[in-house]
Parts: C-alpha cells; structure tokens; sequence
C-alpha cells in the first residue's frame, strides 16, 4: 500500500500526539528521580542504569514468565536492588554535602553500565514485546501503536497511583511531609531512615519500569539508560525543583519541543530541550511549577 | 558519617551546575593499559569499547587477537612475538581518541596503528599517526576522506569507503523497489558522505530525492522522523544509521508497519545491528562488507570456526576488519624485510591480501593511488530467522566487484604526499 502525501498541519497533529506520547514516557523516568530528589536530596544519576537494569531483568525474566510476567516482576527486582545501593552505600552519606552522594550515584551510573555489558554483552540483545501490542491501530494514524498506547496508558496508572499514594497513605503523607520539613517529622517520631529506604525503593520502581517500556520501544543496549537520562534532568528543571506535577508537566513539554522541531528542523532535535531549560530558567528561575522556598 | 541525618540544602544551582559537568564526565572514560615487553614488535589499537560503538569496536578487537595468535603461532614478525595494546578510544570523542593513538605511539612505542570504528576519529587519529609517522590500518570508518581528500601515505583502510557501498546497492534498489528515495541520516561526517554516495549513485540511475531528515547522533526516538518520512510517501525509505542508533530506528519503522508500506533500505547493515532486532524488525535491503556464510569461498569455513571457537558467536564484518587489518601489519613487514613505515608503505601498494587473509569470493588489494583495500561486496536482504544457522540472519542476492563500484584515486580527489 502507497501512503499518501500529508500536509503540513497533519503532520504538526501528528507530532504533537507522539510527543506527548514521548513526553510521557521521559515524565515517568523523572517522577521516580524527582522522589528520590524531594526526600532525600539525592541526585541520583545512576537512574539511567537501573533503567537499563529493569530492561535487562525483564528480558532474562521474559523466557520464564511471558512479558506481562516480566513486566510485572522486573521493575520489583530493580527496586530490590535499589533498595539494598540506598541501605548499604548511599544511606552513609545523608547529611554530608549533596556533592558525595552526587560523586556515588555518579560512579555507581558507571559500574552499573559495565555490570550490565558484562552480563548480557556491548550488543544490542533482542528484546520481543507481544506481536498484539506492536500493531499500528489504524494506517492513516500508523505511529499510534498498540505499545505506545499501552505505554502511555501505563504511565497514566503509575502516575495516579503515585499521586493517590502521595495524597491518601500514610506513607505518602509522611514523604510529602518529609519532604518540606524532614527534622520535624523525625522528632514527630516517624522513623524517615525507613521512610527514606521505602521512598527510595519506590523511585527506582519507576525507573525499572520506565526501563522495560522502553525496551520494548528502542534497543536493548548497556547505554539506554544514559542515553534517556537526561531529559529527564531537564524535565526536573523545566518544571521545577521539588513539583512532582512540575517534573510531569515538565517531561509532556520537552517531548512535545522535540517532536515538533523535527517537522522544521529535524538536527535541533535534541537541543531544542536545553534551549528550552534555558529560556525557562530565563524567565521562571524556579522552573514552571517550582514553589518558591521549597529546598533552599 | 558525620552523624547528622539530614541532608543539606540542595539548590537548583547546584542541579545545574552538576549536571552540566556531569554532562562533561560522560565523555570521558577509563582507558585499558596491557602489560609491555619491549622485546616485541608492538600493534596499538585504539578502539570504541565504552558508547555507542561499543559492540562493534570489541569484535574488531577480537578479530585482531585471533589474528596475532594466528601470527605468533606461525612466529610472529621477523622472529618476535606480536602484542597487541587495545586502548578504549570511546565512541565519540575525538579529543580523548587522539590522546590515546598519542600514548600508544609516543609512550608504548607500538609499531603499527589500528582503529577507528568512528570516521571522525579515524581521521583524527591519522593525521596524529602521520605526524608521528606510523603505518596506520584504518579498520572501519568509512567517511570517503580517509582515503580521499585526506589521505596519507601512512595510512591505508580495510572497509569500503561510503561511496562503495552506496554504488553497490543504488541500482539494486531502483530495480526492485522504485526510484523516489527518503533519506534519514545521522548527522555527521559518516552519515553526510554515505548519503551523498546515495544521492550521486541513485541520481545516475534516475532515482530522485524527495526528502532528507538529519538526526543527531545518540537520538533514541526516531518516530518524529518516521512520520515525516512515511508523509513524503517514497518508494524507499534509506537509513544510514549505525550500532545502537541503527537498532532504535528499524525497531521503531518496523512498530510503525512502515515496512509494509514502503521498502527500507540503506547501504551499510551489519550482524551485530541484525541480531539485536527482535525477528520481525530483520527487513531490508543493505550491503553487507563481509559475511561468514559463503559456502564455495575456501579457508572462510576454517576462519568461522575458529572465531566461534574464541567466543562462541560467528565473525561479523568487524571481526573481519579487524582481522585483515592485524594481518597486515605482520604481512607489510614480512614483504618490506623491515619495521620502517616507509618501506611497508610501499611494501603494501597494490598489494593483494593472501586468499586465507581474503576471505572472499575475488581478491581484494591495497590500491596504491589512495591505499584503499578494493575487496567484493555483498547485497542482499536481512531475513527474520537463519534457516541453516541461528546467525544467518542476511540473504545475499548479489556480490558485487570492488573494481565495478570504486571510483578512481584520482577522482576521490587522493593525492599522496611522501616524505622526503
């Protein structure tokens, strides 16, 4: 079948539907960042490598339990092991310069790309999503595919539960309090070394899953994470520090900039998202939804 | 732990700035220092293994060492055993490239210079090797420069240039599939230069243009790129993207049903890219500059059990690069009676590769006009699963004779300077 020629308000249409989709998926990756940001004021730059973590243990995973198995159990795994890095390496350095736990996750980025590209090798490995999800739905809307819906449709779940969990747990309450005043909430007599530990875990979760999705999407190679962690620090800012639903807005933004650039000027792709961190940080210091006062 | 629980301040500044030198840091990389022995004659290769060439940068290091224990095996260079230094030259960065083809020489004192995957790089890394003058085997970067406007008489390239693989598969695709071409591009000197050969060969054939997008290189997403190419409405989409880029894209059109909308196309494809796609992304048509499934080709049998032997896989064209290129050296010094770069030099004009070197169908030599090694080339369709071997995942229809698709020394614009 010979597509038909577009014009150019169907392809801005178009653009603008797959970079929400993008933007989405870039929001997702910075909301597990964001948490662990918020509470613990770690950034964690080895996001990207429990990312590629999450993939890869989904792909080993895949032969045994099917990719829905897969899919449910390998963000776990990944969180497991986050849970075990915050426990016996980056809880040491809570109330040390930000710049240690910073100088940690940054070389933990590193041994994580290498462990990864020992285990499973510097190649590419071919990671198999269900043949049902990776239909276009329609030929004329053909980049609406089965996974991208269903990607976006996930990020919808773990967004709201995120949100529903912030809002009605105790847990979440506790982290958001913890997060505006984290001594007053000890003396209150919460236990914020658990809280963190937990809060933690839940943001490497994210990053697990964020990591099959996007396996299922792109290659499955050692250097996904890094590839996709950036946006995602610019999603933070864009949106604001400290705002969970800054960094959301702030992930839709960047991945829509970027799909809309490649209609004009498809080589800017990537720097239309620093150009933007620019011009916000411009003209909202505090990124678009930052609160003011919040972590200074 | 200075006992306190909670952390500091963490201001945006901060943030910024961090992530600003973080972006920095990821550049850089840690480099691989093998022990030495000054008994020896020495071959540096300086070869991506961290980044976006990693996977392929690795298996022309694998090619190398099967080729120096081949050598040492069969008493190495002029008596002395070969060592091979492998130094991380990373994917990308040509500064940290340079540093290291300059430690290799300079400190380690190598004989002979191997690397790069990168064309930029590889250029690079020539004009450092011809300053220094050291025989250099430019193993697979394939910008046309190398042995173009830029070449040297120090340095010679075992993989085809660009311009080679456009010409072998232009007339190939305008039978079979049409003549209205689209063309996504990574954007720099490898994409720029393969996408020109295209236009030029396509152009001659009467294929036209009817779009282009440049993508940075490192892009995950291609599908804004996709829209816009499936928009166009092309007989033939090409793709020029390479290692993990190459992956993302065919992933992506083959998600998007493209290749049942138009055909996907592009010159260079390689086994490492092919295997890391789940079955049904494996379409296209593409050149492949060396594959191990050539039944009536002597010697190709014994070099693929070997190399599966070493690690449990088959060569792919990288393995071969970095193979031949080894073999050079030792060979270059064994017709030169020397371990001068100028006498292997001139050792190595059009000189033939012996046929268990070759590995090919015709012989494949060193052009002496420009130092490009004129070897066959292989068209085809990747196909979903091998039939006879899991690995067989490329179906070639055509071997096409170096001779037919080079252009002239000369009209590459190759004018080799000798020192006095």
């Amino acid at each position: 079948m010979q597509p038909h020629r577009r014009s150019v308000t169907q392809l801005i249409l178009f653009n603008v539907f797959n970079g929400l989709i993008i933007g989405a998926f870039y929001a997702l990756m910075a909301l597990g960042l964001s948490l662990i940001l918020n509470l613990s004021g770690v950034i964690n730059f080895a996001h990207g490598g429990f990312l590629a973590l999450g993939g890869y243990f989904a792909y080993s995973l895949m032969p045994f339990t099917g990719f829905w198995g897969a899919l449910v159990l390998a963000p776990i795994l990944t969180a497991c092991i986050g849970i075990l890095v915050e426990r016996f390496l980056i809880r040491r350095l809570y109330g040390r310069d930000p710049l240690y736990s910073l100088l940690l996750t940054f070389g933990l980025a590193f041994i994580l790309e290498d462990a990864t590209r020992f285990i499973w090798g510097a190649q590419s490995v071919p990671f198999q999503v269900p043949a049902v999800l990776t239909q276009p739905l329609s030929t004329s809307f053909f980049f609406l595919t089965g996974y991208r819906l269903f990607m976006v449709a996930l990020v919808i779940v773990a967004v709201s539960g995120l949100f529903l969990v912030l809002g009605r747990t105790r847990f979440g309450k506790r982290v958001r309090a913890g997060t505006l005043d984290l001594e007053t909430l000890s003396t209150l007599g919460v236990n914020v070394q658990l809280l963190r530990t937990l809060n933690f875990g839940f943001g490497i979760y994210l990053a697990g899953l964020a990591g099959v999705l996007a396996a299922g999407m792109l290659g499955l190679q050692p250097t996904i994470g890094a590839s996709l962690i950036m946006p995602s620090f610019v999603a933070i800012i864009v949106g604001g520090l400290g705002s969970l639903p800054g960094t959301l807005f702030g992930g839709l933004l960047i991945g829509l900039a970027s799909g809309l650039t490649a209609v004009f000027f498809p080589s800017a792709t990537e720097a239309i998202i620093y150009v933007i961190m620019g011009i916000v940080l411009l003209v909202f210091p505090r990124g678009l939804l930052g609160e003011e006062g919040r972590l200074q | 732990m200075d006992g306190r629980l909670f952390h500091r301040a963490l201001g945006r500044r901060t943030l910024l700035k961090v992530g600003l030198a973080a972006g920095a840091v990821q550049i850089a990389s840690p480099f691989v220092l093998r022990a030495r022995a000054d008994d020896m004659v020495k071959i540096g290769f300086n070869t991506p293994l961290t980044g976006t060439y990693a996977a392929v940068g690795k298996n022309e290091q694998l090619g190398a060492e099967y080729a120096v224990a081949e050598i040492n095996a069969k008493g190495g260079i002029d008596g002395r055993q070969v060592q091979l230094l492998v130094e991380d030259s990373t994917s990308g960065d040509v500064g940290t490239a340079v540093q290291k083809a300059r430690k290799l020489i300079e400190r380690d004192k190598v004989n002979f210079l191997l690397g790069n995957v990168n064309s930029a790089i590889a250029l690079a890394m020539a004009q450092v090797s011809n300053e220094l003058k050291t025989l250099h085997i430019v193993t697979g970067g394939h910008t046309d420069a190398i042995t173009g406007k830029s070449c040297q008489w120090n340095v010679f390239r075992v993989c085809n240039t660009t311009a080679m693989e456009a010409n072998s598969v232009a007339s190939t695709l305008i039978e079979t599939s049409g003549k209205k071409w689209y063309y996504i591009t990574p954007d720099y000197s490898f994409g720029h230069t393969l996408q020109g050969g295209l236009e030029k060969a396509a152009g001659k054939l009467g294929g036209t243009k009817v779009g282009e997008d440049l993508t940075p290189l490192g892009t995950t997403d291609f599908s804004s790129y996709l829209i816009k190419a499936q928009s166009a409405a092309p007989d033939v989409v090409i793709f020029t993207q390479q290692g993990d880029d190459g992956v993302n894209i065919m992933k992506q059109a083959v998600q998007f049903g493209l290749d049942k909308q138009l055909h996907i196309a592009g010159a260079q494809m390689e086994l490492e890219v092919l295997e890391g796609l789940p079955p049904e992304a494996r379409v296209g048509t593409w050149v492949f500059e060396w594959y191990f499934n050539q039944p009536n080709v002597p010697h190709v049998a014994e070099f693929v059990a070997g190399i599966r032997k070493k690690t449990g896989k088959v060569p792919t064209a990288r393995t071969w690069f970095g193979y031949a290129a080894a073999w050079t050296c030792a060979l270059a010094a064994a017709k030169a009676k020397s371990l001068d770069a100028m006498k292997m030099a001139k050792a190595l004009e059009d000189f033939e590769l012996p046929p268990e070197i070759g590995l090919m169908p015709n012989p494949a030599a060193y052009r002496a006009g420009d130092h490009q090694l004129i070897p066959t080339l292989f068209v085809g369709n990747a196909q979903a699963n091998g039939v006879s071997d899991p690995e067989d995942l490329f179906k070639i229809t055509k071997t096409v004779k170096g001779p037919d698709v080079a252009a002239s020394a000369d009209a590459n614009g190759c004018k080799l300077v000798w020192p006095a």
